[in-house]
């Protein structure tokens, strides 16, 4: 491990781990504060767009803020609450599914490509936390991993609301995951790559070389897979109020259910980025060039990339918002509506939608 | 790199345990289960021969041995469920019909 | 020498792992210690340079078959196995025992003298000069290897279709069973809710028919 002269170590693989180490902190940080704003968001916007107003009382001293310090409120209640575990409950998956909920989104959070790769003292750091080769994969494979939260946590609870609610979420998540990865493979086979990296360059500044133009049914269904992974609406009839109290998080309470709230928010945010980077040019500005912005800003690196990751978090508020937006406007699923949905449409248009792709793309490159 | 005999001694533990399990517990998902751990002791033993051998053979293989993996279990959970919805049970000790 | 001393990390947690599957009595527990071991195997198959495998592994073993086991054991509301002497017959033992460690010997045996670097074709630079190992895995997967991938398409279409018709309810019963349950007491209780017990009942009180 060399020295240079102001004595900070100058080996390459130790500067990547300690950016890797600052990237995922700054990542975590994020993630962590999508929640208090997505539950501000979430009874803010629906109340301006049902023509009342939300949640606007709370505050500290005079700062009320629109309403933004119920979140704080919330977040300080949740975590002052009692917590009773049932009578019953298996106490170590009781404990440990909100950690399963929770843990897999931070992963897939690591595969995404946050901005451009920049130069920072004379090393090159990609922005994405782990810079693998088979980035698709990975978040497949993460992804299936949040069915193990639910079916847990609604296991764990000896209750017949949770576990009702564990067995139909579960369920759903399994079956609109298989369409959700179908609906990516027309993307591998445009993009010829499973690198997501290299995917957000390919898709260049220009609009009618983003993923939503050349695969627009890839984008429907995965949009609508969006909505069905997580739990949310039209599709969340496993925790809908009206029907199984509150689903697979019955029983927990206080920090449990702020895990697991949690975890649905962050699930939503990555999904949002998701989308945001395979269909929408992720940190791509519209119509402006790498190399335009690098003009821009002076030839800085760092900054061209910290420009690209605020737009990329822009993008995904968008769909953070579209979250929101069809959730207070859509009725939900019944629950064999939803399955036969999933399994007898979204998987056959999935289907049809590789096959279509492919041999549009091996006629372009073959023909 | 690690030499391979470190990955076919912890794939000889692992079919171990995996057999183990299919002699001696007696529920049948756990029978079940003890079979995919034997599964998985032969894809390490498949992925350590393509490192060792320079060859992606064995890797292609862990490829189909996972698919078949997961069709057997499909099947097998089919079962089970069948044989508990027949005898209410699914411990082997009772489930010997065949036996002469 | 990291990487044998994650490797050393690795097996000696995934033996625990392994113990575990086999000696608890909780199902579900066991299905979490094997989900540990497939997790285990996927950073060992990724320490190989096997990228491709190790996602596989991950996607498939503890995403989707595991996910299946543990779903089976919620809707037969399995407990824990009652505790039972374990009788190991002496002889039986004794064989499993000698042949486990004979070939412990012999593969030792064999593999002495094998490279402790990667050979031929399969160096790391090489792999990611030809396009990264799923790009190359894929290769062979389609040219030499294309007559047992579309065969094992068949065969998963196969097993698809045997399980859904194995695991059907009777219909005459399933007449039966509907009436009985126009309530909805507890449900993993009865054995016969398997398909019931997925869509249930709405919020009021109708049990939906599972099969449409």
């Amino acid at each position: 491990m060399g020295l240079d002269g102001q004595g900070l170590a100058t080996d390459a693989a130790t500067v990547q781990v300690i950016a890797t180490i600052i990237k995922f902190v700054i990542i975590f940080i994020l993630c962590m504060q999508v929640p208090p704003l997505m539950v501000w968001v979430e009874r803010r916007a629906p109340a301006l767009m049902q023509r009342r107003k939300g949640p606007n009382r709370v505050g500290i001293g005079k700062w009320r803020l629109y309403g933004l310090m119920q979140s704080l409120a919330d977040a300080i209640k949740l975590i002052f609450k009692e917590e009773v575990v049932p009578e019953g409950a298996n106490r170590a998956f009781y404990h440990i599914a909100p950690i399963f909920a929770v843990f897999p989104a931070f992963l897939i959070a690591c595969a995404i490509p946050y901005g451009h790769t920049m130069q920072l003292f004379g090393y090159t750091i990609p922005l994405s936390i782990v810079d693998i080769d088979v980035g698709f994969l990975f978040i497949f494979a993460f992804s299936s991993l949040a069915v193990y939260g639910v079916t847990l946590a609604g296991w764990a609870s000896n209750s017949k609301y949770s576990l009702l609610g564990a067995l139909r979420a579960s369920a759903q998540m399994i079956s609109y995951e298989i369409p959700l990865g179908l609906s990516l493979i027309p993307i591998v086979l445009i993009f010829g790559t499973l690198d997501l990296n290299q995917i957000v360059v390919a898709q260049s500044a220009w609009i009618w070389k983003w993923g939503v133009i050349k695969a627009p049914i890839s984008f429907l269904i995965f949009l609508i897979c969006m909505f069905a992974e997580t739990n949310r609406a039209p599709f969340d009839l496993a925790e809908g109020e009206s029907e199984l109290v509150a689903g697979f998080h019955t029983e927990f309470n206080s920090a449990k259910f702020a895990a697991f709230f949690l975890a649905e928010y962050v699930s939503m945010f990555i999904l949002s980025l998701l989308a945001a980077t395979i269909f929408f040019g992720g940190w791509q500005i519209p119509f402006v060039p790498y190399h335009a912005l690098l003009v821009v800003t002076g030839g800085l690196t760092w900054l061209a990339s910290l420009i690209g990751f605020v737009v990329l978090i822009l993008k995904a508020c968008f769909f953070m918002f579209l979250y929101v937006w069809v959730r207070w406007t859509l009725p939900r699923f019944r629950y064999d509506q939803l399955m036969s949905l999933g399994w007898k449409f979204m998987l056959p248009l999935g289907l049809a939608n590789v096959f279509i792709t492919a041999v549009v793309v091996a006629a372009i490159q073959f023909g | 790199m690690v030499p391979v005999d470190n990955y076919l001694v912890l794939a000889t533990v692992m079919f171990l345990c995996g057999t183990l399990g299919v002699l001696f517990r007696r529920n049948l998902i756990m029978v079940l289960m003890a079979i995919e751990l034997m599964l998985n002791a032969v894809n390490l033993v498949f992925v350590a021969g393509s490192q060792a051998l320079g060859n992606l053979d064995g890797q292609v293989m862990v490829f189909f041995i996972i698919t078949v993996a997961a069709c057997e279990a499909a099947v097998g959970l089919a079962m089970v469920i069948a044989l508990f919805r027949r005898y209410g049970t699914i411990d082997t000790s009772f489930l010997r019909m065949l036996r002469g | 020498m990291t990487q044998q001393v994650l490797f050393y990390i690795f097996a000696a947690l995934i033996t625990l792992c392994s113990i575990g599957v086999i000696t608890v009595r909780n199902p579900v527990t066991a299905a979490m210690y094997l989900v540990s071991d497939l997790f285990l195997l996927a950073g060992i198959y990724a320490m190989m340079q096997a990228h491709f495998v190790a996602a596989i592994q991950i996607l498939v073993y503890a995403g989707a078959i595991v996910v299946l086991f543990i779903f089976v054991i919620m809707l037969l509301n399995l407990g824990p196995e009652a505790r039972q002497r374990l009788k190991i017959p002496a002889p039986e033992l004794a064989v499993l025992v000698i042949t486990t460690i004979a070939f412990i010997g012999v593969a030792i045996m064999m593999t002495n003298g094998q490279p402790t670097v990667p050979v031929g074709a399969l160096t790391p630079k090489a792999v990611q000069a030809a396009g990264g190992n799923t790009y190359v895995v894929g290769m062979v997967l389609f040219t030499k290897y294309l007559w047992p991938f579309e065969l094992s398409s068949m065969l998963i279409l196969l097993a698809t279709i045997a399980s859904v018709v194995i695991a059907k309810k009777d219909k005459a019963k399933a007449v039966k069973s509907t009436r009985k349950e126009q309530t909805l007491t507890s449900p993993a209780a009865s054995s016969d809710c398997v398909e019931a017990a997925a869509p249930a009942s709405l919020s009021n009180g109708k049990v939906v028919h599972g099969t449409r």
